[in-house]
């Protein structure tokens, strides 16, 4: 029996074989080569998902220990090329320098006032305009990096709960599709991994419990807690 | 003594890898959902609303807030027949009742209970398999954590979750070690680590400065 990282060779075997071989070979190479470039991404997510879980644990929480900035700033108010809250809000933006996701969580009542929120990992930006007079005044709130890591975990732009909320800065779309590549990578290395399990016959039995036990107990609440409640 | 270091390594890293495989793709799938703000949905999506009547006397209520409330909730809406994790609670001052939203993974129900007395309205709605997954991804979740977790099953979940994050971790650098050993994939994997770490710091430092 081969070790799972011992490479095998492919010898003199028939080309069905080889061709076996060589799968095996270059599932197994994928399955680490994936692992190691996708690493600090993993250890980004596995950290912050345990922190983002215990909310109550006094170490992480960034935001108490945040600092504030307030200031106040002349602008002109967005000419009448800017229409729609979305890109007077990027032409607000554009005048005090500052980039984020825009992040709309009131309704706009008076056509003279307009608050919006900007974020981006480590930066919320809470914005007051009064267009009339062509002031803002501009609350800037930092976190420290325990803040940062918290906050590129769930940086995405939207939300499944609020269909108004859409990405807006570019840099936003990016990390959204890095995500989506760390996701499709775990995924790979899953499927990479019950490969090299399932060729593995002398650990079929043993391996087949665990992950029936761990299959079971994920399925449970994926599937099962619906069926009995 | 190296050789039985390796062996054991290697088998902790094969057998905790396919224990906590089902939960990594609960995860690793369910970012495809929450990044994109979409949910896959097979079936009617209409609701299913029924009435309770005579559910409680629940002015008591009105003085309550919190985990309390949420406490006291829970035998009210177990007479009502809905079961799991209670969110936030809102008061309805117009129609002065209590909003209720009571979450199962891939099940959605909001309970209307007047605080005077009077029928309590129970909307249910299936989600499906696809919520169910985005769900647990986010639970429980960084906010409210004194009403979080009045489940058991959400509390036996952040449990799992936990152990999910834990066993990542240790297969990583478990992995890294079987790796290792394999002295002519050292170059490739050095310059794999070092790419990687490159994209995660870069960009992660062009997100916030």
């Amino acid at each position: 029996m081969h070790l799972a990282t011992e490479p095998t060779a492919a010898g003199t075997a028939p080309p069905s074989s080889r061709l076996r071989v060589r799968l095996e070979q270059w599932n197994r190479k994928l399955h680490y080569y994936a692992g190691l470039f996708l690493l600090f991404f993993l250890w980004l997510f596995a950290a912050t998902g345990l922190v983002l879980n215990h909310p109550t644990w006094s170490f992480a929480d960034s935001w108490s220990r945040r600092t504030d900035t307030n200031s106040e700033h002349a602008i002109t108010a967005p000419g009448p090329g800017s229409n729609g809250d979305l890109a007077q809000a990027r032409d607000i933006m554009r005048q005090l320098g500052i980039q984020g996701e825009i992040l709309w969580t009131t309704t706009r009542t008076n056509a003279g006032r307009f608050d919006f929120q900007v974020r981006r990992p480590g930066h919320f930006y809470f914005l007051k305009a009064d267009l009339g007079n062509g002031r803002v005044s501009l609350r800037h709130s930092r976190v420290n990096p325990l803040g940062v890591m918290k906050a590129l975990h769930v940086f995405s732009g939207v939300q499944l709960d609020d269909p108004r909320q859409s990405r807006d800065w570019g840099l936003t779309t990016v990390w959204a599709f890095s995500m989506d590549a760390v996701a499709a990578g775990l995924v790979f290395m899953v499927l990479s991994s019950l490969y090299m399990w399932w060729e593995l016959p002398g650990k079929r039995l043993a391996g087949g419990i665990v992950l029936g036990l761990g299959t079971l107990v994920c399925g449970l609440f994926c599937l099962g807690l619906r069926w009995m409640y | 003594m190296r050789r039985c270091l390796y062996g054991l390594t290697r088998d902790l890293h094969l057998y905790l890898g396919l224990f906590g495989s089902p939960f990594v793709l609960v995860f690793a799938v369910s970012v495809f959902f929450l990044v994109h703000a979409w949910l896959p949905r097979f079936g009617s999506p209409t609701p299913n609303v029924r009435v309770v009547p005579g559910l409680a006397q629940a002015g008591a209520l009105r003085t309550l807030s919190g985990r309390p409330l949420i406490d006291a909730l829970g035998p009210i809406l177990e007479r009502a027949g809905v079961r799991g994790e209670v969110g936030f609670v809102s008061h309805l001052v117009k129609d002065d009742a209590l909003l209720i939203p009571v979450t199962v993974p891939g099940r959605a129900t909001t309970v209307t209970l007047p605080l005077a007395g009077g029928d309590a309205t129970i909307v249910t709605r299936e989600e499906g398999f696809a919520s169910a997954l985005a769900t647990l991804h986010r639970s429980p979740g960084e906010h409210a954590p004194a009403i979080r977790m009045n489940w058991f099953w959400m509390k036996a979940w952040r449990g799992l979750a936990d152990t999910t994050a834990y066993l990542v971790l240790l297969i990583s650098v478990s992995g890294i070690g079987l790796w290792y050993v394999l002295r002519a994939e050292r170059r490739v994997g050095f310059a794999l680590i070092i790419a990687g770490a490159f994209s995660f710091f870069g960009l992660a430092y062009a997100l916030s400065h």
